[in-house]
């Protein structure tokens, strides 16, 4: 039997970005998802659970606006969900995520192994994960795209540029994962209504010994550009010369 | 879900310009449950269904597949209790998902909403308690599919000139009569199926039978092909000497017409939200296709020509899924609902229609070409106009109840 915490981040749904005249991000009108590499965290969290036995609790922090993201985690599986949640805890930076995960997990749950996805799809910061172990003083185990247990051990294989690394670690430990260890579920219409039911603990900052300042000052958010030129170039030899010294001279070939 | 598409104001409150006013007295923001209900349909629809539906429309081929995957998500007994196997959600939240479904694949939608609308409707409403358990059951948890024989050769819009007799004999009704344009016919386990019992007695002398697809005397007849909505199969249905246990009888004797009138109601729901997913998708495929066909130098999107189009498309789903979730919002309050379910399907159609061709019209030539989506779209849209009510009985349902 086995304690799964799942760790999960309620993001803005970047297909609803707008971009302004002058590169700035309009978020009026976005909607908000449950962070693409989270659900494939929630999913492994339920895979090792059914396999081992368990129980599987979700944890996330942000403000109230998140409730659906806690029912959303839930109809996923999860039996219960913690909800670190306040007015402040918005665009937090990683550090300040992490330390406020730690505190919650460390005071109120047993735990043996602790899943997060790799990086959260709105900052990618791929953070919370490691700085989460450090706090617990566990094992951290990064990019891991298939994950076992046996005999109280995490065996892992990291997908690394170079190929596969399989890695032991003992429990309790924490894994981040990428999008390609499972295919997350949609939940089916009773699993959403089931989801309201189950139990959600909600976390205020009063109930928490403080949060670290930033170390980082978000200046402004831009979009980014991608620089695009179209030039016609004769399929001749003339066009052909043309054509590589334009690659040289944009420094595409050099 | 995002309000380019879905009547939420749940981002009222950000920004100076959108001060909340606090209680306003109407709610247009769906619940965060429906919210999360029709984003896992889309997600369902692109993952299962957008990869399949050019495919089944040119083989006019059942989506078995899709149909299995529907039963294990829940989604086939929707607004049905759970002591039934349904899920027990209202039906705004049912119009949420036929529209989310039918936007991947329209004919993929009706199937489900044909089932769930036309097919266990009366036998929830009507049916005994042993009727529920024994038919209504595997319907809701999709191990049935479930079909509606109303309509005959002579008997369209006209339901009253049915032909189609069912005779008392001993402890059994015996049926005889052609039932056409059955949709789901060829795949359906179980029937509701309308016959005259007493002639002399017009409209009421008609009646509903549960009757399952191995009775004796039950044939399923010639397929149709059709021009849209080609993977929802339809076949004509006969029946000769079909002998129907006397407990199969839906409602009492005479009931028919009223049981089949309210359940067209119902069904007018189902099928305003499936015209509202297939003109969303029109809109949809129409502003990515504008924003990167280049002619003249530009996107055609700059010019004024198709932002008026796709101006007038949006504000014209906008108007018709308002329409379809009000009458959905009156069903589920208790209300009378007939007239305005009436006018969401006439309007949602008669909209899906004018601008899928629209949309056909943004894609110029390259939508009129088999396997891009606004051809198939524009083809799906007409029946929306014609099935489970014409445009013109839709019509005299509306003044009928404006005149009184």
């Amino acid at each position: 039997m086995l304690n799964i915490v799942t760790c999960f981040k309620w993001v803005i749904d970047e297909a609803y970005i707008k971009v302004g005249a002058s590169r700035e991000l309009d978020l009026e009108w976005a909607d908000y998802k449950l962070s693409d590499y989270d659900r494939n965290a929630i999913e492994e969290a339920m895979r090792i659970a059914d396999i081992e036995g368990g129980t599987v609790t979700a944890v996330t922090v942000g403000s109230s606006d998140a409730t659906k993201g806690i029912k959303d985690a839930l109809s996923r599986g999860p039996e219960k969900a913690i909800f670190i949640n306040d007015p402040a805890f918005t665009d937090l930076e990683p550090s300040q995520t992490a330390s406020l995960l730690a505190e919650v997990i460390a005071s109120r749950l047993q735990y043996d192994l602790i899943i997060c996805g790799e990086g959260s799809s709105d900052l990618y910061a791929q953070q919370v994960g490691p700085r989460l172990a450090e706090l617990l003083d566990i094992p951290c185990i990064a990019f891991v795209s298939k994950l076992d247990i046996k005999e109280r051990q995490v065996i892992a294989e990291r997908k690394m540029e170079d190929g596969i690394e399989v890695v032991t670690a003992p429990l309790p430990a924490l894994v981040t994962v990428l999008p390609d260890i499972n295919s997350p579920r949609i939940p089916g219409l009773k699993d959403t209504l089931g989801a309201a039911k189950k139990s959600v603990i909600s976390i205020g900052k009063e109930e928490l010994t403080g949060m670290a300042k930033p170390h980082l000052e978000t200046t402004a958010i831009e979009a980014a550009t991608m620089e695009r030129h179209c030039i016609k170039f004769n399929p001749d030899a003339e066009g052909i010369k043309q054509f590589v010294d334009a690659l040289l001279k944009e420094g595409v070939m050099g | 879900m995002a309000t380019d598409y879905a009547p939420s104001m749940q981002q009222a409150g950000v920004g100076s310009l959108h001060e909340k006013k606090g209680d306003v007295g109407m709610d247009f923001k769906l619940t965060e449950e429906q919210e999360l209900i029709r984003a896992n349909m889309r997600e369902f629809a692109r993952q299962y269904v957008d990869p399949i539906a050019v495919e089944i429309d040119e083989n006019s081929r059942y989506p078995a597949e899709v149909m299995a995957k529907l039963a294990e998500g829940d989604w086939m007994g929707m607004p049905y209790p759970q002591e039934y196997g349904g899920a027990g959600v209202d039906y705004v939240t049912y119009a949420c998902v036929i529209e989310e479904l039918s936007r991947s694949c329209a004919a993929t939608g009706f199937t489900l909403s044909c089932h769930t609308g036309l097919a266990s409707g009366p036998i929830y409403y009507f049916g005994t308690e042993t009727q529920k358990q024994k038919y209504l059951a595997p319907l809701c948890k999709g191990q049935h599919i479930g079909a509606f024989a109303l309509t005959e050769p002579g008997a369209g819009t006209d339901v009253g000139a049915g032909s189609t007799t069912a005779v008392l004999d001993g402890d059994e009704y015996v049926l005889n009569g052609t039932k056409t344009f059955t949709s789901n016919g060829p795949v359906a386990d179980t029937f509701v199926i309308f016959a005259v019992t007493d002639k002399a007695a017009g409209t009421k002398g008609m009646s509903a039978f549960i009757v399952s697809k191995d009775t004796p005397g039950l044939k399923v007849g010639e397929h149709f092909m059709k021009m849209g909505i080609r993977a929802s199969q339809t076949s004509e249905i006969i029946l000769h000497d079909c002998r129907v246990p006397k407990e199969n009888l839906l409602g009492k004797e005479g009931q028919g017409f009223r049981i089949a009138m309210q359940t067209l109601d119902n069904g007018r729901i189902g099928v305003a939200a499936q015209a509202v997913g297939i003109a969303q998708a029109a809109l949809d495929e129409s502003i990515s296709y504008s924003k990167q066909r280049i002619q003249f130098g530009k996107p055609i999107s700059k010019n004024q020509a198709i932002q008026w189009m796709l101006a007038d498309m949006a504000t014209d789903i906008a108007a018709a899924r308002f329409l379809t979730y009000y009458a959905a919002y009156l069903k589920d309050q208790g209300q009378p609902y007939s007239k305005e379910a009436s006018m969401a399907k006439l309007f949602a159609a008669e909209m899906a229609s004018r601008h899928t061709s629209k949309a056909v019209q943004i894609h110029g030539g390259y939508g009129y070409v088999k396997g891009q989506k606004v051809e198939r779209l524009m083809r799906d849209a007409k029946i929306t106009e014609i099935y489970e009510g014409t445009s013109e009985a839709q019509r005299m349902v509306i003044a009928g109840s404006i005149l009184r």
